[in-house]
């Protein structure tokens, strides 16, 4: 019995745990009943970043050296407008007594910003001419690479993949979601799921309403989530053409939006149905090409995961399934 | 090792800033009161010194003053601090008492100076952390940091703090100003720290303005603490004026313990979806004042809570909002939570100073 009357469960963690259920479960109806549709949610992300210098405000150099241009003048002629009869005469005095002086520090002032304005647009320049030549050598970001016949809801990887992420308390992301086919099967599952693609076209607008689909690259997706805000993340298309600093970057912000204990899931195809003549053309384009199932073991557990790899049947493509360690640390040896 | 064989010893601490109101400078106090109790010779030493602290501390560069043959530092770490070179150079016996601090990445893209100043924290930890005979850490997250800064020997022990204070009278205005936003109804949520990115200030208003959409459209939010990042305090009070809720979230700054006990009396939860904790007083405050803990598994925040809070493995704001509002409706797990939550503050406070000068105990001879 507690202080207000209340009788206590005899087990409150199971009862906590049972509340944490009823709570996700309550927002899985709101979201279905349309109450908070996942747009709004969306918006109220990107009206925080549009305040954030992060975003881009102040940001690029051009734009902080168009406000230090503005701000390199200092006009030494105070306003003498007043609201009161004697005021304007007043400070108009006060001006004329003051101005040799203010004048003589405001020139000073103007002239060491003039000059800090000018090194800047000298770096400027020299940091446009860097990037064009750094252009020339970007290797390109990997795009999304379709096997219809292995990224479909009835491929043999789908049912583990979808028991693993359900297990898993929290939001599920599938990227690449294509129209949503990994998507919409989580949530007759009970997941809580949504799904990101950058491929123009991919997503089916009609089907927006009723699944949270969103058109973006995974990476830029997860940078902005929150830190552990998502409990787990299926990855299918997404990193078999990935350089490795790319796939660096992708498992870095994996590694702040996954929460602790969850659960990562990567479905890849071999080397040797991305090396078959029969292969999509973007598999030629790529930059970087399927890495082992072993490989990703070693990668994920240098990373803090658990992670066992499953292959296919025909050994045309693989499954990784990791559980994030629950202890997290900034210096943990991840691969950044 | 002992870091003197016999003969008297004083154990000093060293530290940043020794302010009245905050945690690290109250854990000082404490600490010190703990070592001199014990019979060590202790003063401290601080980078700064609030006014009404002058007559408890000195200047850390005034230290040759009073130095003597067997010193021992105990260096309180919260943040990069002229402190840490300093006691590098002396090359005295240091015991780490670790805080932690908010890395570099929290503040990036926000405020410059931030980066920096995060930066330069994490090469003195580099820098101090293999040197020390013991690394004090005030969380198990705390501890694997300081491991992984290469100390040693380390042991959990949690901050020393005044948590009596939000349980002490409550200051009669404050609280007949929050009975008048009552009479209007709407319930109270309440988080405690910085207003910096770490923080996570922003994700409070998502929730808030979730719950009000959903729940309860007269919600208050009130974000009690001094900011540390200009630039991000802009952002959040343009992102809250944007979403109309100027009326609804409530930034007092920094307020005195009296203020503080009158915001934990009036809260119906404390809300924190912190990125980054090294421990979390604020969190523990709630606990000893009987309010129910929303929160999300961020830095030290699970070890801090243990099974007392509820804890979101998501941080969206549907969640959240789902979350509060089962927390405000629910008085079985409003009961459950403050009852854990009565235990949880027990074990985090007790019989601290006994245990860390036992602590200290392991590595200095006793007078």
């Amino acid at each position: 019995m507690s202080d207000t009357g209340v009788t206590l469960p005899e087990d409150p963690q199971a009862y906590v745990d049972q509340v944490m259920a009823e709570i996700a479960e309550e927002v899985k109806v709101r979201r279905a009943s349309g109450d908070l549709p996942p747009k709004l949610e969306r918006e109220l992300d990107e009206l925080f970043l549009a305040h954030s210098p992060v975003a881009g405000r102040g940001g690029d150099l051009g734009d902080a050296l168009r406000m230090v241009d503005a701000a390199t003048f200092i006009d030494p002629v105070v306003p003498v407008e007043s609201e009161r009869a004697a005021g304007a005469v007043v400070k108009k005095g006060m001006r004329s007594l003051l101005l040799w002086y203010v004048g003589w520090l405001t020139h000073q002032m103007s002239q060491s910003a003039s000059a800090v304005s000018r090194a800047l647009h000298i770096v400027d320049d020299r940091l446009g001419e860097l990037e064009r030549q750094v252009e020339g050598q970007r290797v390109p970001a990997a795009g999304v690479v379709e096997f219809p016949e292995l990224q479909r809801a009835d491929a043999w990887w789908v049912e583990p993949a979808v028991v693993a992420v359900t297990k898993t308390p929290g939001r599920i992301l599938h990227a690449a979601c294509g129209e949503g086919w990994l998507v919409r099967r989580l949530v007759a599952a009970g997941g809580d799921a949504y799904g990101v693609d950058p491929r123009a076209g991919a997503i089916d607008t009609s089907e927006q309403g009723a699944l949270d689909l969103r058109s973006e690259p995974v990476g830029a997706h997860l940078r902005a989530v929150a830190a552990a805000g998502l409990g787990a993340i299926v990855l299918s298309g997404t990193v078999e053409g990935m350089a490795a600093a790319e796939r660096s970057q992708l498992l870095a912000a994996i590694g702040t939006s996954l929460a602790p204990g969850g659960t990562l899931v990567v479905h890849s195809v071999s080397r040797q149905a991305w090396e078959a003549v029969d292969a999509p053309p973007e598999t030629d384009l790529a930059a970087g090409r399927p890495l082992r199932p072993e490989a990703w073991c070693i990668l994920l557990e240098q990373s803090g995961y658990e992670a066992t790899a499953q292959p296919g049947p025909g050994g045309a493509d693989y499954l990784v399934t990791a559980v994030r360690s629950a202890i997290t640390s900034p210096y943990a040896p991840a691969e950044r | 090792m002992s870091a003197a064989a016999g003969g008297p010893v004083a154990v000093h601490q060293f530290i940043a800033t020794l302010n009245p109101h905050d945690a690290t400078g109250t854990h000082a106090l404490r600490l010190r009161d703990a070592l001199r109790a014990a019979g060590w010779h202790s003063e401290i030493f601080a980078e700064a010194i609030h006014d009404d602290l002058a007559p408890d501390a000195f200047k850390h560069w005034m230290y040759p003053e009073h130095a003597a043959a067997g010193d021992v530092a105990i260096y309180q770490f919260t943040t990069s601090s002229a402190v840490a070179g300093y006691l590098a150079e002396q090359g005295m016996p240091l015991i780490l008492d670790f805080h932690n601090f908010t890395g570099p990445e929290y503040f990036a893209g926000w405020e410059a100076q931030s980066v920096a100043r995060a930066t330069a924290a994490a090469d003195e930890l580099a820098l101090l952390a293999p040197r020390a005979l013991l690394g004090l850490a005030k969380s198990r997250f705390s501890e694997e940091e300081l491991r992984r800064a290469g100390c040693g020997r380390t042991v959990v022990l949690p901050v020393l703090a005044d948590y009596g204070r939000v349980t002490a009278a409550p200051d009669p205005r404050v609280r007949a100003e929050l009975a008048a936003l009552r009479e209007g109804g709407g319930a109270d949520f309440l988080f405690v720290g910085r207003i910096a990115p770490s923080k996570a200030q922003h994700e409070l208003v998502k929730a808030l303005w979730a719950y009000r959409r959903l729940y309860d459209p007269k919600a208050r939010l009130h974000l009690v603490g001094g900011t540390s990042s200009f630039e991000y305090t802009k952002a959040l009070q343009d992102f809250v004026h944007d979403l109309g809720l100027s009326a609804a979230v409530r930034l007092p700054g920094e307020v005195s313990d009296a203020a503080l006990a009158a915001y934990f009396a009036d809260a119906e939860a404390y809300l924190s979806l912190s990125a980054h904790e090294g421990f979390g007083v604020p969190l523990v405050e709630a606990m000893v004042a009987g309010v129910p803990i929303v929160t999300r598994p961020a830095g030290a925040v699970s070890d801090t809570v243990a099974d007392a809070a509820l804890v979101l493995a998501a941080a969206d704001p549907s969640y959240v909002a789902a979350a509060l509002h089962r927390v405000c409706t629910d008085e079985r797990l409003r009961s459950t939570l403050t009852a854990a939550g009565t235990r949880r503050a027990a074990e985090l406070s007790g019989d601290l100073a006994v245990r860390m000068v036992e602590a200290v105990a392991t590595v200095v001879h006793r007078p």
